[in-house]
């Protein structure tokens, strides 16, 4: 039996050692946020923050899990339904188009401002290797700058 | 310009006149004078008021536009609901949401795309008998960047008669004259008395109200809405991660399934060694074998049906394309160029003569694209229920419910079943292309639904499935030839594309027929050059038969014929010691509208302005989807080969553009996309299979590499044209055409470059040297 938290509230998964936390999310814990669309570490759909570091989920397995503070796209926002400012700024960048890849950018977003409050062009380049199909990516860029920049005021 | 048989539609048009055909014969005009292409007429359903087939209003005063085209990506669910909710007079917000409606209403049938009449010049006998018969077909498609065109019309109208239906049921209660009447901020008011009454109030009342004969547009100087942006109405849902894709479909107790098709297409299952072992696995509910052709395995999580499925030992049958690889691949496609007999399809002046004049100067050049294929971010699913034995219903992301329907009558068919009623859900969709519109995937989930009656079974592809066992853009080569004047103007131009053709593969897998290959305006379409002017102008085609199973694929002729074409102008620009710029400048003399967009674009990329070595410059223009589209890429090439596309320029004059932004991201979205395929894409055939698998070696544009991009609208002040596939098609073109400024290096064929992987997910473009 693995315990960890997703989203803040407190899980238990059973005899699913082996299996991916995106299928865990997905499946067991019926959290559809994470996408499936690779399955081996290249597109980033399926990021999660893993205590505040963006993973891959279809990489990680739930065995190795014990203790750890998950987040999806679904546990950015506040509490009152607020969206955080990186998606506040997609949301002004009016960044998605079909969407499906855009809660694994949020998520690696939400990373990288964490850890760099005012990322220049290179240092968004090296972190957000993520896979878009529709081509948002100008879009991604200036949404990470909007972001930082909102962050920056907010103190 | 309504042209009724236009090579655009006249393939289905014929499968509409057959329907109607048909439909004559059994209940004669008087039963399709019955068929309501309009939609009009409201009533209550619940506590919906449902105005008429576009517009629910309900009391709260929230608004539902019915929007019956797929959203995957374009926006079209923003787009066509800003024009109801502009001439309902309601300002756009968060009170208005939208829906793609369940029922196939006639109203919401496709018909421009297959009759490439827009509606608001439509008339006639053929459009009324056609209109009627594609409607009772529920010919509900979106594609061929034909939504706006063809739906912005007809909602206008379903908008402006709900308003005046509110306003009737205003005048009744207030016991006013209509004519005192106004509307606005989703209120009647009558300014005589200062008395308001709510949409919503009003909404159960004017549902049942007959809606006006003719009702009354608004004008474009009154317009608030139309042409100003406006935010898309799934992007807040798409943020929090709760829009529900089809893949994110959960029904009660269901069951999931994963799948193993052939690796040589059109190999048949002859056994499953380890069948048994395999359903001893944790979670297997069933190994089947669907159609003969593709290994099931059904499961109580993907996760578990994924991996049992790995360990499937399938034995395929033997097939004629088992000796099938690139080398043998490529070779067929430059034979073709040789072969007798190509079907014609323009044939003007005298081209053969042109070219053989001792006085004109002849450039010629052969060019050539690989298979690719769509990687929808989405893989491909759907989910399917067999109720009380005989009710269907499945959701799934789609781009067509026609298709959708006979897969879900193909599928439960393979196991004996034949459903009375088929109940449809289009989902939100991660990303089409084009790739949507077969059905291949719910055929599978609706015989394994079938197999597993009472139990919803969602059937998953996985990425590898996708990649290796999909569908494919079909490679093509062409031969181009010019023959210049004195003045190094082309007096002939001779065109030759060898490729498959598209509508008989999709046709043979979708449809109860198979189009003829040569009418195929796939195949041609983005060769004709008909806005340059020459005299003598010749252009065919050559269908080269594959075991491989092509299919459309964003902007689909275009996507090649367009790089070969706006190259090969420049070869000629080349040869005639003129601009490339300059030389199209004179060739579009008589196209104003083409020259506006050339124009423009120059101007926003300081074409002319001098570029350090290694630097280049390239412009291709297109027109297409009823826009005319022109793009400028800037490149940097290293010594090594490595190329970089620094900045794309892009100009499109899309007529009347309903939500600029949204036209933006389509051209910034579309650059990406082409550019994916100018600098990576190929599939590659080895023993007949597919080798590419997943995005480590079928690589696609990331962040990093994305240029700066600046787009303009250009407005000619035509009806609206289209905007999801013009952003793809001048692209490749553009970038070749600027790494012969920055090398002279003629690009010849696609992916100019391979992809070296650099870092953890990084990678970057190296010019191959066989492209040139
Ligand atoms: S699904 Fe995990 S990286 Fe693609
Ligand atoms: S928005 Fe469609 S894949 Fe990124």
């Amino acid at each position: 039996m693995v315990a960890f938290t997703v989203n803040g509230a407190p899980v238990e998964i059973d005899g699913q050692d082996n299996k991916p936390l995106l299928w865990v999310l997905r499946e067991d814990l019926g959290i559809l946020g994470p996408k499936y669309g690779c399955g081996v570490a290249q597109c980033g759909a399926c990021r999660v923050l893993i205590d505040g570091a963006s993973v891959p989920s279809c990489q990680a397995f739930t065995g190795d899990l014990g203790g750890a503070e998950i987040v999806t796209v679904e546990g950015l926002a506040e509490a009152d339904g607020r969206l955080s400012a990186v998606q506040q700024a997609w949301v002004d960048e009016q960044v998605p188009q079909c969407g499906f890849c855009q809660p694994g950018f949020i998520i690696a977003a939400t990373a990288l401002l964490a850890e760099i409050p005012r990322p220049t062009d290179e240092q968004i380049d090296d972190a957000i290797t993520n896979i878009c199909r529709c081509g948002t990516y100008p879009r991604i860029r200036r949404a990470i700058h909007r972001a930082a920049g909102v962050l920056a005021t907010q103190g | 310009m309504p042209r009724l048989f236009s090579r655009r539609g006249f393939l289905l048009t014929g499968a509409a006149l057959g329907g109607t055909a048909f439909v004559a014969a059994v209940g004669g005009v008087g039963y399709l004078a019955t068929v309501d292409v309009d939609g009009l007429d409201g009533h209550l359903d619940g506590d919906r008021a449902n105005l008429n087939a576009f517009v629910i209003i309900h009391e709260d005063g929230r608004v539902v536009v019915n929007v019956p085209r797929t959203e995957m990506g374009q926006g079209i669910h923003t787009g066509l609901a800003i024009v109801v909710a502009e001439e309902l007079d309601i300002p756009f917000d968060d009170r208005i949401s939208v829906e793609f409606p369940t029922d196939g209403h006639a109203a919401y049938s496709s018909w421009f795309n297959a009759l490439q009449v827009r509606p608001e010049e439509a008339g006639g006998p053929v459009v009324w008998l056609a209109r009627r018969a594609l409607g009772r077909m529920e010919f509900i498609a979106t594609g061929a960047s034909g939504s706006t065109m063809g739906m912005w019309h007809p909602m206008r109208v379903a908008g402006a008669a709900a308003r005046q239906m509110l306003i009737a049921a205003a005048a009744a209660r207030m016991g006013a004259p209509v004519a005192e009447l106004t509307t606005g901020d989703g209120f009647v008011h009558h300014n005589a008395t200062g008395r308001s009454i709510a949409y919503g109030e009003l909404a159960r009342e004017a549902a049942v109200l007959p809606p006006p004969d003719t009702p009354v547009l608004k004008s474009a100087a009154q317009w608030r809405l139309i042409g100003r942006s406006q935010p898309r109405v799934d992007i807040p849902a798409k943020v929090r991660g709760a829009a529900v894709f089809g893949m994110d479909v959960v029904l009660p107790d269901m069951l999931h399934a994963s799948i193993r098709q052939a690796p040589v297409f059109g190999a048949q299952i002859s056994s499953i060694r380890n069948e048994r072992e395999v359903r001893a696995e944790p979670g297997v509910v069933d190994v089947s074998i669907i159609d003969g052709r593709h290994a099931a395995v059904v499961a109580d999580s993907w996760w578990q049906a994924e991996q049992a499925a790995w360990l499937l030992d399938i034995e395929w049958t033997a097939t004629e394309a088992d000796g099938v690889d690139n080398d043998s691949l490529s070779v067929r496609l430059h034979e073709a160029l040789s072969l007798d007999a190509p079907h014609g399809h323009i044939d003007d002046g005298d081209v053969v003569s042109a070219l053989s004049d001792p006085q004109s100067a002849v450039v010629e050049a052969d060019y050539s694209v690989p298979f690719v294929t769509h990687a929808c971010m989405e893989p491909m699913n759907a989910t399917a229920i067999l109720r009380d034995g005989r009710v269907a219903e499945v959701w799934a992301p789609s781009q067509n419910r026609v298709t959708m329907q006979a897969a879900v009558g193909r599928g439960m068919g393979w196991a004996g079943i034949r459903p009375r009623d088929v109940i449809l859900h289009v989902m939100m969709t991660g990303g089409a292309f084009g790739r949507r519109s077969d059905q291949d995937v719910i055929a599978q989930a609706a015989y394994l639904a079938a197999r597993h009656p009472g139990r919803a079974v969602k059937l998953l592809w996985s990425r590898e499935e996708d990649i290796s066992r999909g569908l494919y853009r079909s490679q093509a080569a062409a031969r181009l030839r010019a023959a210049l004047g004195p003045d190094g103007l082309p007096v002939a131009y001779d065109a030759l594309v060898a490729t498959q053709s598209v509508f008989s593969a999709m046709g043979s897998r979708n449809m109860p027929f198979t189009p003829s290959p040569d009418g195929d305006y796939l195949s041609v379409e983005g060769l004709d050059k008909l806005h340059y002017a020459i005299p003598n102008r010749r252009m065919r085609s050559q269908h080269i038969p594959s075991h491989m199973p092509v299919h459309f694929w964003r902007s689909n002729g275009f996507s090649f014929n367009t790089f070969f074409t706006e190259s090969f102008i420049d070869e000629c620009a080349l040869a005639a010691q003129m601009d490339p710029l300059a030389y199209r400048r004179v060739l579009l003399r008589d196209s104003p509208r083409h020259l506006a967009v050339l124009d423009r674009v120059a101007d926003m990329a300081g074409w002319g302005t001098p570029m350090a070595p290694g630097h280049g410059r390239g412009i291709a223009i297109e027109e297409c989807y009823r826009s005319v589209v022109a793009q400028v890429a800037e490149v940097t090439v290293a010594d090594d080969g490595e190329i970089t596309v620094d900045r794309v320029f892009c100009a499109i004059d899309a007529g009347l553009v309903i939500n600029p932004d949204a036209v933006i991201a389509q051209m910034e979205g579309g650059i990406i996309f082409g550019m994916t395929a100018a600098l990576m894409s190929t599939i590659t055939l080895e023993n007949g299979s597919v080798v590419e698998t997943n995005f480590h070696d079928f690589p696609m544009l990331r962040l990093a590499d994305a240029p700066e991009i600046e787009v303009a609208l250009v407005d000619s002040g035509q009806p609206p044209g289209g905007a999801g596939e013009p952003g793809v098609v001048p692209i490749a073109g553009a970038i070749g055409n600027a790494v012969f400024a920055a090398t002279g290096r003629r690009i010849r064929a696609l992916p100019m470059a391979t992809t070296e992987t650099t870092g953890e997910r990084r990678t970057r473009s190296v010019l191959r040297p066989g492209a040139a």
